[in-house]
Formats: C-alpha cells, sequence, structure tokens
C-alpha cells in the first residue's frame, strides 16, 4: 500500500516535470499561431494564459501540500520504526550479554 | 535513447521552457503596461480665445506627449452648459489638428471648431474633448479612448 502510494507520487513528479518542460512553449507556439492566424486576438490569449497560470498554480500549492503531509508521515512512522527497531536492538544486545554472563 | 541523450534533451527542453517562461512574462507585463497607458500624458487643453464673439470659431491649444504610436480615428467635444440645462456636440472642424504625432515627445497641437448653429444665444460651458484611437506597441494593436474635462468655453450672443 505504502509503496504503491509512494510509486504515484514519482509519477506524478514525473508528470508535474514534464508538464512544466512543455507547456509555456506549447501555449506559447499555440497562441502565437492562433493570433497570427487571426483565430484569436491577444487580449484572450493574455486572459487565457492567466487562468491557465492561476489553476496550475493553485492545482501544483494543493499537490505539494498533500505531498508533503504524506512524505512528513511517512518519515515520522520511519523514524518511529527505526526508533523501535534500535530499542529492540539494545536489549537484545543486552540479554545476549547477560546470557554470555551466566554461562 | 540511452541516458547521455535524456539528459541533453532534458537539458534542451528545460531552456527551451526557461525561455518560453520569460518571453511570456514579458510579453504579458508588456501588454498591460501599454493596455493601462494613457494616449496622451501631461495632457492640457485649453481655448484660447475665450469669450468667443461673434463669427469667431473656437480655438483650441494643446500641449502633450503621447507614449505609443496611436493614430487618431475620431476627436469631438462636448460643451456642457454651467446650469446643466443642455449640452452641444462640437464635431465641425475649421481648422485640423495634427494628426498622428510623433511619440516621445512633447508636440503642441491646435485646432479650431465652428460654434454650434443652436449655440447663438451663447453663454459658459465646461467642453469635454473626447479623442478615440488605435495604438500600436510591439505587437499588440488596442483601441483607446481618452477625454479631457472642464475646459471653459464662453460663447457671446450670435447676433445672425
Amino acid at each position: 500500500m505504502m509503496l504503491e502510494k509512494e510509486q504515484k507520487i514519482a509519477k506524478q513528479v514525473e508528470r508535474w516535470d514534464v508538464f512544466a518542460r512543455l507547456m509555456p512553449t506549447a501555449f506559447l507556439l499555440t497562441t502565437m499561431f492562433l493570433i497570427v492566424y487571426g483565430v484569436i486576438d491577444f487580449e484572450t490569449a493574455f486572459y487565457v494564459g492567466l487562468v491557465g497560470f492561476a489553476v496550475t498554480a493553485v492545482v501544483w500549492w494543493w499537490w505539494a501540500i498533500f505531498t508533503i503531509r504524506y512524505l512528513l508521515v511517512t518519515l515520522n512512522r520511519a523514524s518511529k520504526k527505526l526508533s523501535e527497531v534500535n530499542r529492540d536492538i539494545k536489549t537484545v544486545t543486552t540479554e545476549i550479554e547477560a546470557l554470555k554472563n551466566e554461562s | 535513447m540511452n541516458l547521455k541523450q535524456y539528459a541533453i534533451l532534458k537539458a534542451v527542453t528545460n531552456v527551451i521552457s526557461g525561455f518560453s517562461m520569460v518571453t511570456i512574462i514579458c510579453l504579458g507585463v508588456a501588454y498591460l503596461s501599454f493596455k493601462n497607458a494613457f494616449v496622451f500624458q501631461d495632457i492640457k487643453i485649453e481655448i484660447t480665445n475665450n469669450p468667443i464673439t461673434a463669427e469667431k470659431d473656437i480655438e483650441f491649444y494643446m500641449v502633450g506627449y503621447k507614449k505609443h504610436e496611436c493614430n487618431s480615428t475620431s476627436v469631438y467635444g462636448v460643451a456642457y452648459a454651467e446650469d446643466g440645462s443642455h449640452s452641444h456636440r462640437l464635431d465641425a472642424f475649421t481648422k485640423q489638428y495634427l494628426r498622428n504625432v510623433r511619440p516621445g515627445e512633447e508636440v503642441p497641437n491646435a485646432w479650431t471648431m465652428e460654434v454650434p448653429a443652436d449655440m447663438r444665444e451663447g453663454g459658459r460651458y465646461r467642453v469635454s474633448m473626447t479623442g478615440d484611437f488605435v495604438c500600436n506597441y510591439l505587437i499588440f494593436t488596442q483601441e483607446k479612448s481618452q477625454t479631457f474635462d472642464n475646459i471653459l468655453l464662453i460663447v457671446d450672443p450670435r447676433t445672425k
């Protein structure tokens, strides 16, 4: 379950990476083409860009918040588990030493 | 595609994406600045021959400078009686104004307008001069309108 979620996040990061790489150029070229051929004017392109930028910013912000929260929870859980393992090792070490001393 | 080619492709797309983003932001800022700019700045319009005596035309004088390349499509005035009772449209030019003056420098401009026939009784008026323009800047074109209010006009009663 945990691994699945982490793989999902890794995929989402990859998708954001591709989006950030391609979207500005795709938007610029598409709007330039549409403006040159008179399909839209610059004002329309400007407002479409503004809305796209705002939507991307909001979606990215919430995605980042949820992902960071998930990573923090995972980190805390891992840290707790490591502490437990550490405590168990200490107990085992103490018991082994006790056994050694007895023998 | 091997790892090196993939790394090069990623770097190239990064650079192209960065340049696209910079271009989009620069164009957006330039457009907003152009869209919100007034046609004329440091503008002053006045009537130089108050009171307008019989058979004289109204002489306007204007100073101001344009930030962008703008061409006027229509210019007209509306004279509002000071008591608010009536108004007259001024759109008959007897001497034309300079059109398409250079942007970026202060160019004095002057024009003369006919006193409307129904203004014969004379009186004190406040004139609003309005200009409609088509402005160009870089790749942008925008229709703009600018009004200069409160120009005092005093018309003496006409005999004919």
